[in-house]
């Protein structure tokens, strides 16, 4: 058998978006990875320097769309404890709300495309099928399909009144058997088991050396998640179980992600239990921001999600920094992917649910 | 429920010889925020093999170019002129001096250690400590002209290697950034070669 180098990306029909991958191979074998990004570098790091703290929620909302409304949460979150403003709890319980809709668009977009990978495409367009329903309560209450634009300095944008609520709900109950359907098929079925277990390996102490987050760290035996080790919003009063479970592989990363779909709906209902009347904002007025300096984070479908922000006397910051969960998890590809075989790089990719929009920035 | 060690600023001040500046906050869900001001870069290796024993993960590295503050007015004939501005530990506050935050997380809490190094300046790489400092290393040396002794694997991660380092400090004129793609001297650059039809 010889070496040989086959070259995937920037533009690839496996890849939804543009990076580049220079995969060593022997024979059917992957050798060695090299990852090299920068395709659609936007420079919005800079850019939240040249506009004011209030202009950056609406920008920071377009870094990514699956993890839209992480990012100006986090951002969100950040200029509060600057400004030292207390999110009234109506406002902290809409904010976990539209988190945990968009966590459920986002897993079954993946796992979805997982099947379509795999080329299972009837179960690929039955979860996307699945999916839709969160994109039309997406559309229902927040207008919106992808960035819903739920957040603003000092709480949210939206509310949610009774007819909307029972739309919601009744959207959730019919969601809820069909997720544990979709756990059942990819529990059992052999088409996908077969090409998921035991593909693409990222051990606990690897993940642990990588630093990965989100369903790709839980799915080695790491127990993090944001919401229940650095509660915000209003899941410091929520039962936010945290799914783990020590394979990690393709089929493990899989399964986080419908388990915590599935466990989504339960966190949605306890809010819209729990939900207290009051105003959704701080304040009506623009706040004043004085100088100072922030850290915030979030769970974001992918992970934490982390924001650095430093404001002087200026009303723009001097900077705004935030990691995304995919940007540590792109590393562990190269541990995933050795010895991998290439017909299986495509399903070893998607299932760190890769971001390059959020990567890049 | 906040896991930082109650003795950490002690064991902090213990591994940076030179000194460090200490706070924390505690917010109303119970979770903490500690910043750790390096009064020597040259304590960052010490510091982070203290935190990589602790079992923390780094979160990311944040680097940029803290604003010099206003220059005061000239000092009259005969008063003593003011200081020149300076961080703690006494580097210069002159608009390009590097600030370099490393973002620990410890459990849910993060602790937050500052570095600052004057232009021209080098830092020490974690990323034979931390294998997630390598990206984020890598990003600062492409972005900045910050110079990360002992890196690993110093190779480019966005831009190219033809395009010169430390883009965030130069202007880049809005018509090369896109190469010309989308303004006038795109029209101006096709009429070049195909001159105006007869």
């Amino acid at each position: 058998m010889s070496n040989f180098t086959i070259p995937v990306g920037p533009l690839h029909v496996a890849l939804e978006e543009p990076m580049y991958f220079r995969i060593d191979v022997h024979g059917e074998t992957v050798n060695h990875v090299t990852i090299n990004a920068g395709h659609v570098h936007r420079g919005i790091e800079y850019l939240v320097t040249k506009r004011n703290v209030f202009q950056n929620v609406v920008l920071t909302e377009r870094i990514c769309s699956l993890c839209s409304n992480s990012h100006p949460q986090a951002y969100s979150m950040a200029i509060e404890q600057i400004a030292g403003l207390t999110v009234p709890p109506r406002a902290e319980y809409l904010r976990a709300i539209a988190d945990e809709i968009k966590r459920i668009a986002s897993h079954l977009f993946n796992v979805g495309i997982l099947a379509h990978l795999v080329g299972f495409d009837s179960l690929f367009m039955h979860v996307m099928e699945v999916r839709e329903r969160m994109q039309d309560v997406k559309e229902s209450i927040f207008g919106n399909r992808m960035d819903i634009g739920a957040n603003t300095i000092g709480g949210v944008r939206y509310d949610i009144d009774p007819e909307r609520i029972g739309f919601l709900q009744q959207q959730l109950d019919a969601i809820e058997p069909e997720i544990e359907e979709i756990i059942s098929i990819y529990s059992t079925d052999n088409s996908i088991l077969r090409r998921t277990k035991g593909i693409g390996v990222l051990s606990h102490a690897e993940a642990l050396d990588c630093g990965v987050v989100g369903p790709v760290a839980r799915a080695a035996g790491i127990n993090y998640d944001v919401r229940v080790k650095a509660p915000y919003a209003a899941y410091d009063r929520l039962q936010v179980p945290v799914h783990t479970l020590s394979d990690g592989d393709v089929w493990s990363r899989a399964m986080i992600r419908l388990q915590e779909a599935h466990t989504s709906i339960d966190l949605i209902r306890q809010c819209l239990a729990a939900l207290p009347e009051g105003p959704t904002v701080a304040t009506e007025e623009r706040p004043p921001i004085p100088p100072g300096e922030a850290i915030a984070k979030c769970e974001a479908p992918r992970g934490e999600l982390i924001y650095y922000v430093r404001m002087t006397d200026s009303p723009k910051p001097e900077r705004v920094k935030w990691r995304v969960p995919s940007f540590l998890n792109w590393d562990a590809l190269g541990i995933m992917l050795k010895e991998a075989k290439i017909a299986d790089i495509a399903i070893i990719v998607n299932s760190i649910d890769p971001c390059i929009s959020c990567t890049e920035r | 429920m906040s896991v930082m060690p109650t003795d950490i600023e002690s064991r902090l001040t213990a591994a940076a010889s030179a000194g460090i500046h200490y706070g924390q906050t505690t917010d109303a869900k119970g979770v903490v925020t500690a910043w750790c001001r390096l009064a020597a870069s040259e304590d960052l290796l010490a510091v982070a093999s203290l935190l990589k024993t602790m079992g923390t993960r780094l979160s990311t590295i944040t680097v940029f170019q803290p604003k010099a503050p206003p220059e005061p007015p000239k000092a009259k004939e005969g008063e003593i002129p003011a200081p020149v501005p300076t961080f703690f530990g006494g580097v210069i506050q002159d608009g390009k001096t590097y600030e370099i935050d490393y973002h620990f997380d410890i459990d849910g809490d993060t602790l937050t250690i500052t570095a600052h190094v004057p232009t021209g300046g080098q830092i020490d790489s974690l990323t034979p400590l931390y294998r997630a400092a390598d990206w984020p290393e890598r990003e600062a040396m492409e972005m900045y002209s910050l110079v990360v002794r002992n890196h690993p694997n110093p190779q480019r991660l966005f831009l190219d290697p033809s395009i010169d380092n430390a883009a965030f400090e130069r202007l880049i004129p809005y018509s090369t950034l896109v190469n010309s793609a989308a303004s006038k001297s795109l029209w101006e650059k096709i009429m070049a070669q195909t001159g105006p039809k007869s």
